[in-house]
């Protein structure tokens, strides 16, 4: 009945082998909605939190758009000080906050690239994402599942994703450029989305 | 309304991602501010669309970014306190004004210099607010180590106690031998042996551990002890260098001081087993 008696030395081999376990846990304890919480009361040590955790993938997404650091650090600097100004624009139900800053990075420096006015106020995007990426080795998880799925692709479908989705080209200018029919490329691009959604949902 | 034609998936999934034409990404648009179903749909779309932003490589922030982020968000505040800081700064100034003869230049030094250093104070105190947001950080990092290290002390004095009792369970033998474990991370130096069973050593003796090098050069003095009344003695972390792969271990007995070599015989000895096992 009782595990104890039969296992006296259980207790502490579990205890100190636990410790590792529940650091990992406080360190991750604030949950990106509480950090927000907090920032709506500009507590700026919630923010710097919001920030150590996502900076790096913020600025990559935006450096892979625009191949340029002084103009990824802008576009990064300016989300996060987005967050930090108008913590309102994001708001539990909008999906994950990873998620939300990773699309919202990757607008705004495509927007950059292709020199437009930003068309897409933050508050618009919303994400039906409810998949917790806040623990980086989650996120990790995630993206080598993505990159491996991308990858077994047929190339000229990785490359249309790519096109839209990286180098901010619209439909049309893919067909012209690629030689591919323009319903073909919806298509290809749609059904990848599609087969992405479902490698990480099995 | 033209709920009742829904956008096609597919021109949604260009649509997030801003690939349509100007005109069709205004009439998706037009159709989304009206329909739910669409919206719902999008909002898939762009969680896939996270997805595969996030496979972009992952690179370090540029060198400095992070502060030039802290000093925004802590400029803010400086930037309200340098405001009203001005305030008081216009209120002297206005009451000079209200006297029609100029005044001696005297007269609006101190008022500059107050200014000037109200600026000083306000950069001092961004450095300080900077500063202690990393303080705070840095008390919730020691906070979540200080229990593990709590844990490794008490594991260090459960081992290494005068009080404790060092049992040693065998299949039955009337007698056990002596013997000792010792662990040993040659990159960081550290040492630790447990040993038991010793026999007593006259009182001008002492045992002494020695860790033979890997690479033939002689053997390193790695502690003094004594055993307690039931042969039970640690060395925990002696003075030794660190890096220097062992090839075995050994103790010998040696006067009370110890010496630089060992001396004849080694009372209990153990190889190390070699490198990544």
């Amino acid at each position: 009945m009782t595990e104890e008696p039969s296992n006296p030395i259980g207790p502490l081999a579990r205890s100190f082998n636990s410790n590792p376990a529940t650091r990992g846990a406080d360190h991750q304890q604030d949950s990106d909605a509480a950090l927000i919480d907090r920032v709506l009361l500009r507590d700026q040590v919630a923010m710097t939190t919001i920030f150590d955790r996502y900076c790096s993938m913020v600025y990559s997404v935006a450096l892979r758009v625009l191949k340029d650091p002084a103009g990824a650090e802008d576009v990064m600097q300016q989300i996060f000080f987005e967050v930090w100004e108008t913590p309102r624009n994001f708001v539990a139900g909008r999906g994950s906050l990873a998620g939300w800053l990773a699309v919202v990075s990757r607008n705004r420096a495509v927007d950059i690239l292709r020199r437009r006015k930003p068309s897409d106020p933050v508050e618009e995007v919303e994400l039906a994402s409810e998949t917790n990426l806040a623990a980086e080795a989650e996120r990790n998880i995630m993206m080598e599942k993505v990159r491996n799925h991308l990858d077994k692709l047929p190339r000229d479908q990785q490359d249309q994703v790519q096109l839209a989705f990286f180098e901010g080209l619209t439909h049309s200018e893919i067909s012209a450029l690629t030689g591919v029919p323009l319903g073909t490329v919806k298509t290809r691009i749609r059904s990848a989305l599609i087969s992405l959604r479902g490698a990480v949902q099995a | 309304m033209n709920n009742n034609a829904h956008i096609p998936k597919q021109d949604l999934s260009l649509y997030a991602m801003q690939a349509l034409d100007a005109s069709e990404q205004a009439a998706v648009k037009a159709h989304l501010d009206a329909c739910e179903a669409c919206r719902a749909e999008l909002a898939a779309i762009m969680g896939d669309l996270a997805l595969v932003a996030m496979t972009a490589e992952q690179h370090p922030l540029p060198e400095g970014a992070r502060q030039r982020f802290l000093g925004k968000i802590g400029a803010d505040r400086i930037g309200a306190a340098q405001a009203a800081d001005k305030k008081v700064v216009s209120i002297a100034v206005g009451s000079s004004a209200q006297k029609p003869r100029p005044r001696r230049a005297a007269a609006w030094i101190p008022w500059s210099a107050a200014a000037a250093l109200l600026l000083v104070a306000a950069g001092l105190g961004e450095k300080l607010h900077l500063a202690n947001i990393e303080l705070e950080q840095q008390a919730a990092r020691i906070t979540s180590e200080a229990g593990v290290n709590q844990r490794a002390r008490e594991v260090l004095d459960v081992l290494t106690a005068p009080a404790a009792q060092h049992i040693l369970l065998t299949a039955g033998s009337p007698r056990p031998a002596p013997s000792a474990r010792a662990v040993y991370i040659a990159s960081r130096g550290a040492l630790i042996l447990q040993a038991s069973n010793l026999a007593q050593i006259d009182t001008g003796k002492t045992y002494e551990l020695w860790v033979i090098p890997a690479n033939g050069k002689g053997p390193i003095p790695a502690g003094l002890f004594r055993p307690d009344a039931a042969g039970s003695a640690s060395v925990v972390l002696p003075q030794i260098p660190a890096g220097v792969e062992a090839k075995a271990f050994g103790i010998t007995i040696e006067p009370a001081s110890g010496s630089s070599a060992p001396t004849l015989p080694i009372v209990l000895a153990g190889a190390a087993p070699s490198a990544g096992e």
